[in-house]
């Protein structure tokens, strides 16, 4: 069977089956690609990211509740580390989710980030392409809980939840360097418990600081309040994501983000060819010169490149 | 897509009926992720129809089921079935846990390749699910 024309047809096996080969880097996925890419480019990416322990899982199943009330299919993109010393990796967000497990407007994938920092796998922007084809219309990307350098779902997303909790104090410091400045909403998450006033003031400060550095007519990024587990305050984050995707289309940032997505896995698919065909250029002989120290790196580059310059001969 | 294919072994765990002890299959989880593979949780109290679902949204390779409740003639058969119906026929199917000798038989013809009853080691199912593996020769999965 074909499995492109399936998963455009909304199959769910056959578009779990291209996620998979995707992720396993099986040259199939490769020519699903390939087929359905003119058919992607219309699915809301909403990333949610935030420390260990914020509650994530549970507000994405909170949201995948409000949206289906809306009426609309949703699927989760839910990522879990790899274990970097055995390769193994135990992914368990799907958990806190199991009440949509038979509803057909959901689509729930564990992805584990096999090697990959910055908190999502490698695989996941193709993953969004063929959420994106089987016509969902919201497809979350939810990541490892991170701290304060690994971003890439802001790069990947249109809108980015951050979670974050009342008393996590120092995490609330780091984040401000990093994920606080990048998110298009802040979640306050588990907001009957103590303290949260005061975190709610301390963010609300960074908020305006932030808000001072930025030129009129930028978004203005929203605090919210939640308590995931009641299904409190998901209303809220769900209209202040309608209002996010409204602003960007309005103002031609929709298509510009989902443009930048394209040219950056371009630029890194690219990247990791050339990386490859210049290993196998350098051959044995050239590497075991610069491993033995008889050539230095720098001469080894040049000698290498020199034949692909412009006016080279050759 | 990266340069390297790297091609874990997915693996389901689920948990069917209302039986609530976590023990096992927490166990086995650790010891299959210290053996490299990728293992998804379902959760507990799963109906056949949900875990068939989410067996095949995650696409995985095999799906292993703890019972330690009655309820396993009927609940593992289904999953069976649910799989096959919906094209996912080619996952293999283990079980584990309180599962008395006679029922053995059934589960096997109901496409249950193996039962790992109580107090087996964990590095036999460890065993068990490489050798089955390699005999795939890891093959990427054709089209479903």
């Amino acid at each position: 069977m074909d499995v492109a024309a399936e998963l455009l047809a909304g199959r769910v096996a056959a578009g779990a089956r291209a996620i998979r080969w995707l992720d396993d880097g099986d040259p199939r996925g490769r020519a699903v690609l390939r087929s359905i890419f003119p058919a992607t480019g219309r699915a809301h990416v909403v990333g949610v990211t935030g420390p260990p322990g914020a509650g994530k899982s549970t507000l994405v199943d909170m949201l995948i509740s409000e949206q289906r009330r809306r009426g609309r299919r949703v699927a989760v993109l839910a990522i879990d580390p790899t274990s970097p010393f055995t390769g193994g990796a135990i992914l368990g967000d799907r958990v806190r989710m199991s009440r949509h497990a038979l509803d057909e407007g959901v689509f729930i994938r564990s992805l584990a980030t096999r090697g990959q920092h910055g908190g999502l796998s490698r695989s996941t922007y193709d993953a969004t392409l063929v959420l994106d084809a089987m016509g969902y219309e919201l497809v979350i990307v939810e990541t490892v809980g991170v701290g304060q350098e690994e971003m890439d779902v802001v790069r990947l997303a249109h809108s980015t939840i951050i979670v974050a909790v009342p008393g996590l104090g120092d995490e609330v410091q780091a984040m401000k360097a990093g994920l606080l400045e990048a998110g298009e909403i802040l979640v306050l998450n588990k907001a009957d418990r103590e303290g949260v006033d005061e975190t709610c003031r301390h963010l609300e400060l960074l908020l305006h600081l932030r808000a001072g550095s930025r030129g009129a007519g930028t978004w203005s990024t929203p605090l919210l309040r939640a308590v995931a587990a009641r299904g409190e305050g998901g209303d809220a984050i769900v209209a202040a994501l309608d209002a996010h995707r409204a602003h960007l289309v309005a103002s031609g940032e929709f298509a510009r983000q989902s443009a930048r997505c394209c040219e950056a896995q371009f630029l890194a698919l690219a990247r990791a060819a050339v990386l490859a065909e210049l290993k196998a250029r350098a051959g044995a002989a050239l590497l075991e010169e610069v491993r033995s120290r008889r050539l230095d790196p720098y001469s080894a580059a040049e000698r290498l490149l020199a034949p692909l310059r412009p006016g080279a001969c050759g | 897509m990266g340069e390297a294919a790297v091609r874990p072994l997915r693996i389901l765990l689920a948990k069917l009926g209302m039986d609530t002890h976590t023990v096992g299959i927490t166990v086995v989880a650790h010891a299959l992720r210290e053996a490299g593979m990728e293992v998804i949780f379902t959760g507990l109290k799963q109906t056949p129809e949900a875990v068939a679902n989410a067996a095949i949204q995650e696409d995985v390779d095999v799906v292993g089921v703890s019972s330690l409740s009655a309820g396993h003639t009927r609940n593992l058969p289904r999953l069976a079935q649910l799989l096959k119906a919906q094209g996912a026929g080619d996952k293999l199917l283990v079980a584990g846990g309180v599962i008395p000798e006679e029922d053995l038989p059934l589960l096997s013809a109901a496409g249950f390749a193996k039962v790992f009853t109580m107090g087996t080691d964990t590095r036999d199912i460890v065993a068990y699910l490489r050798a089955w593996w390699a005999g795939r020769g890891a093959a990427p999965s054709a089209p479903p």
